[in-house]
């Protein structure tokens, strides 16, 4: 009998196996291949150089001429507003997780859903949206004007960029710590509170712990796609700025496909490496849960 | 529990966060003009337009079918999967599935799209084939991104279920196949059917993975929106949005309706007079009302689907790639040239044609999908250089001038122009000029008259910028007097330090935004093509002035129908320029894209020229007898791939000051 659920097990595994192998890890040799080769397809170190080495001349914030190595600031751009933008939905999207998961039932479904439904429209047009709400002469600048409280300007700012991803990408933060947090065992909070925990220390000792699962799937879900993000920063930024993913759909719009696979590598393994550092400091349990 | 208030303030506040742009979206697909910032009169109009716009239905349909495939394939080779993997008994081969599992979602969707987009370029290459991207590409794509979070969601419940379950029912007879449906299946379900909607809404929503893997003849929305960067978004896609907005809200309150009681306690209850009765306990109540929302979201798609598909499919079919919103295409009372071709070809030869449309946002977007082999289209609509590009590496097909006897209409100013002297590959369709725009009110008069204004301190923060590197090199160039063609590196490095320069004083790097800001006075200053600031004086708001004129020099460009290599139909293809050229059709393209058309027909038409007025007629066609020479003189040449690289880099360089 259980052989044969074995061999049924090994059999279910079947497809997928040949997938992964084929859609999963064999275009990623390719990024490699890509990455190392010229348009001859001869093997260089000539892409990856050129990300680490190639330098501009800009002018500093006192009008004096500073050397800068190009791809570095565009990617540590990307990384600080990634990293920006991930706490800012952390700090968003914790306490309305809190919140939800302690709500009855039904709210929590509706609730959910409700924060589901912005997914489903084109994010595309989300974005665009937020340029008619931000703009100098936009909604928000038109309603603060009209209570005497001056105008902000925002678009074309990083804090506009991060405000779209945010806003792109909030769901994706708030979703896993509910998962997590509405399966916690009431009887838990209650023991805490028994044992003379207040309603912060609670949250810090007892439910911040053991929601830490889900807040690592929400901020690899929200990490991830806001530094590589290639749209938001054309639109909310004006254009102003560059951040990987820019530079990346701009080289293989420039038809420098080796070079741009060259930036997607690096990319690459620099954040597999930061996502396994990042998974050995946390619990092992973290693996499987979303 | 009940809410506290300070808990419904602050969750009133991330829904306002999180509704607002809908809410945006839903106020401006009601508004008569094409301005998503300026609201003009109450209007049904963009959603009589957007059912009758039978590309943008067929993106969703193609968007739906790609969504509903892919969410159910990978729901289930994901759910095989973890059963799979929570079956393994070996640590290692566990450990190895679930780092192979998180790359997916380890990896930013651009690193996915690009591995996936070279390894079918790579593999259509190999086999030789005419495209190697296509809707099969597309699919394998999303289900490979999908796949991880069904897997995800499944394995828990997997790892939460009594190991002794499926175990009990072999006991008692069942096969294992028949255990798995019947004990294993309803206890993972909920795993299931969270995995499944995760993944339909990814694939719904996807941009970046879609952008790099598409292939021909299937064009998702998100990549038809994206294509309109040209153009301006048009407000049918804000019509679109409301739509499905109140359809999935419609559908939220529907279940809820259904489904009465639900409260946890109530069930508790009713589960443990279950366990006094001496009965199993019930779990298929909440799996069941899961199933049912489910199963209404899938059928409503495949019902939406299938309702749009009543059009297809057709015999012949004709591949056209043209910028986005770059055709009449029937909106606001226009002629749909392309359903008007299809009707005219039918009742000529007898026999129906179908033309799949499809769009894209730049010249180079066109080249880098036309070069990689990934697609194959019968026709196309590049700008002269390009086209000089794409000639010069044999990517064209000399044309058969005989099937396009309307070429004699047109005029002798755009024949045999750099691009194609000898008249082999080309049929120009628009020509055009830029010239600068500016708001009357907020720009003096004294400041008019050459490139400097966009260069004047007096104006920063209100001056716009392109947002492509040889228009906007274009500009420094033009105003300083350089060769635009130059390939001296000094040239372009000085036209570099023009545009730092330039760089404080600039509000936005632009391509659509322009619309919204020039017709809401946000900036005051732009440099575009002269056909868009007729479309923006159409919508500006009450307190802006909008005006134009042409520095010197400026940029001349022509676009114009070519067949490259790789087409399917020639014949058929020529057949369309043809008809595109005739009257009528050329007529109403040239009104609805508001460039200059080399076209006799269209600018000697009486109609044409009173639909244009005197002003426009004036500004669009000053060029038209000498056009030749000054095109041959200013226009943008192809350069080799060594200046346009050492022109990318210097781009980037202006974008990180």
């Amino acid at each position: 009998m259980k052989r044969r659920g074995d061999l049924a097990a090994r059999w279910s595994l079947a497809p997928y196996s040949v997938w992964a192998l084929l859609f999963i890890l064999v275009p990623l040799v390719f990024v490699a291949y890509y990455a190392f080769t010229d348009t001859d397809m001869h093997f260089t170190f000539d892409n990856i150089r050129k990300f680490f080495t190639a330098t501009s001349t800009v002018t500093g914030d006192n009008g004096e001429t500073l050397q800068v190595r190009t791809y570095m600031v565009i990617f540590w751009r990307s990384v600080k507003l990634a990293v920006i933008s991930t706490v800012v939905c952390l700090l968003m999207g914790y306490p309305i997780a809190y919140i939800i998961a302690r709500a009855t039932p039904k709210v929590q479904k509706t609730v959910i859903t409700l924060i589901m439904i912005p997914m489903w429209m084109n994010f595309l047009i989300r974005t665009y949206a937020w340029m008619t709400i931000l703009q100098d002469t936009g909604i928000l600048n038109n309603f603060l004007a009209s209570l005497h409280l001056g105008r902000m300007h925002i678009i074309g700012t990083e804090s506009a960029v991060v405000i779209g991803m945010v806003y792109d990408y909030l769901p994706y933060m708030i979703l896993p710590i509910y998962s997590i947090m509405a399966k916690l065992d009431l009887k838990l909070l209650e023991a805490a509170h028994d044992l003379g925990c207040n309603g912060i220390s609670t949250l810090r000792r007892v439910v911040f712990p053991l929601s830490l699962p889900g807040v690592v799937s929400g901020v690899t879900m929200v990490l991830i796609p806001s530094i590589s993000t290639f749209y938001i920063s054309q639109k909310l930024g004006n254009g102003k700025f560059f951040l990987i993913g820019d530079a990346i759909e701009g080289q293989y719009v420039a038809n420098n496909l080796h070079f741009a696979a060259a930036i997607a590598f690096i990319l690459m393994v620099i954040l597999l490496i930061a996502m396994a550092l990042m998974k050995r400091y946390t619990d092992k349990s973290v693996a499987g849960g979303v | 529990m009940k809410m506290k208030p300070a808990s419904k303030i602050y969750t009133a506040f991330i829904f306002l966060f999180l509704f607002a742009p809908i809410v945006i979206l839903l106020i401006f697909s009601f508004n008569a003009s094409k301005s998503l910032s300026v609201f003009s009169d109450p209007s049904l109009k963009w959603y009589r337009e957007l059912f009758r716009d039978e590309e943008t239905l067929r993106a969703l349909q193609n968007t739906l079918v790609l969504a509903v495939t892919a969410s159910i394939l990978s729901t289930i080779m994901g759910t095989a999967a973890a059963v799979g993997i929570h079956r393994l008994r070996k640590k290692y081969l566990k450990a190895a599935y679930d780092t192979v599992t998180n790359i997916p979602m380890m990896n930013p969707d651009i690193i996915t799209g690009i591995s996936l987009m070279l390894m079918f370029v790579f593999v259509g290459r190999l086999f030789g084939l005419s495209t190697s991207l296509s809707f099969w590409t597309m699919l394998i794509a999303h289900i490979t991104f999908c796949l991880p979070y069904v897997i995800l969601q499944v394995l828990p419940k997997l790892q939460q279920m009594d190991p002794a379950l499926p175990e009990a029912a072999m006991d008692l007879g069942c096969t294992p196949v028949r255990a798995f449906f019947r004990a294993e299946v309803p206890e993972i379900l909920p795993g299931i059917i969270t995995g499944l909607m995760m993944a339909f809404t990814l694939s719904l929503d996807d941009f970046v993975i879609s952008y790099f893997t598409q292939g021909n003849g299937f064009q998702t929305l998100p990549i038809r929106i994206y294509n309109m960067t040209k153009k301006t978004v048009t407000p049918k896609m804000y019509a679109l949005a409301t739509i499905i907005f109140f359809v999935i809200l419609a559908l939220l309150l529907l279940t809820n309706l259904v489904d009465e009681d639900d409260s946890r306690r109530m069930k508790e209850a009713r589960a443990q007079k279950r366990a006094a009765r001496g009965k199993p306990p019930r779990r298929a109540d909440s799996n069941k009302r899961s199933l049912a929302i489910v199963g209404a979201i899938l059928g409503l798609t495949i019902v939406i689907i299938a309702a749009i598909g009543i059009t297809r499919p057709k015999p012949v079919e004709l591949n056209v790639y043209n910028w986005g919103e770059y055709i009449s295409d029937g909106s606001e009372d226009t002629l749909d040239t392309i359903q008007a071709f299809e009707q005219w070809y039918l009742e000529e030869y007898g026999y129906p044609v179908k033309v799949n449309y499809e769009t894209y946002a730049s010249n180079e977007d066109m080249y880098a999908k036309l070069k990689s082999g990934a697609v194959s289209y019968d026709l196309v609509i590049p700008s002269d250089y390009m086209i000089a590009r794409m000639a010069a590496e044999d990517m064209l097909v000399p044309l058969n001038y005989g099937n396009i006897p309307n070429y004699q209409y047109i005029s002798d100013s755009f024949r045999g122009l750099y691009y194609d002297p000898d008249n082999l590959y080309t049929v120009p369709y628009t020509y055009g000029v830029i010239g600068v725009i500016y708001d009357a009110n907020q720009v003096d008069e004294e400041d008019l008259g050459s490139w400097d204004l966009m260069w004047n301190e007096k104006y920063a923060g209100s001056i716009l910028q392109f947002n492509n590197s040889r228009d906007a090199f274009g500009t420094a160039m033009y105003r300083a007097g350089a060769d635009v063609n130059t390939t001296d590196h000094a040239v372009w490095d000085a036209a570099l330090e023009a545009l730092a320069q330039q760089h404080p004083l600039v509000k936005s790097y632009v391509m659509d935004e322009i619309y919204n800001m020039m017709e809401s006075g946000e900036a005051a200053i732009a440099a575009y093509y002269a056909g868009d600031y007729f479309t923006m004086i159409d919508a500006e708001s009450d307190n802006v002035d909008l005006q134009f004129y042409y520095p010197e020099p400026t940029n001349f460009f022509v676009d114009a129908m070519c067949i490259p290599k790789g087409c399917q139909h020639q014949e058929l293809a020529e057949i369309f320029i043809n008809y595109m050229l005739s009257e009528e059709p050329a007529v109403a393209n040239a009104e609805y894209i508001y460039y200059a058309s080399p076209n006799r027909l269209v600018y000697e038409n009486e109609d044409y020229i009173d639909e244009m007025g005197e002003e426009t007629m004036e500004i669009l066609y000053r060029f038209t007898d000498d056009f030749s020479d000054l095109f041959n003189r200013y226009a943008y040449r192809n350069l080799d791939q060594e200046t346009l690289t050492y022109i990318n880099d210097l781009w980037e360089t202006l974008k990180i000051s």
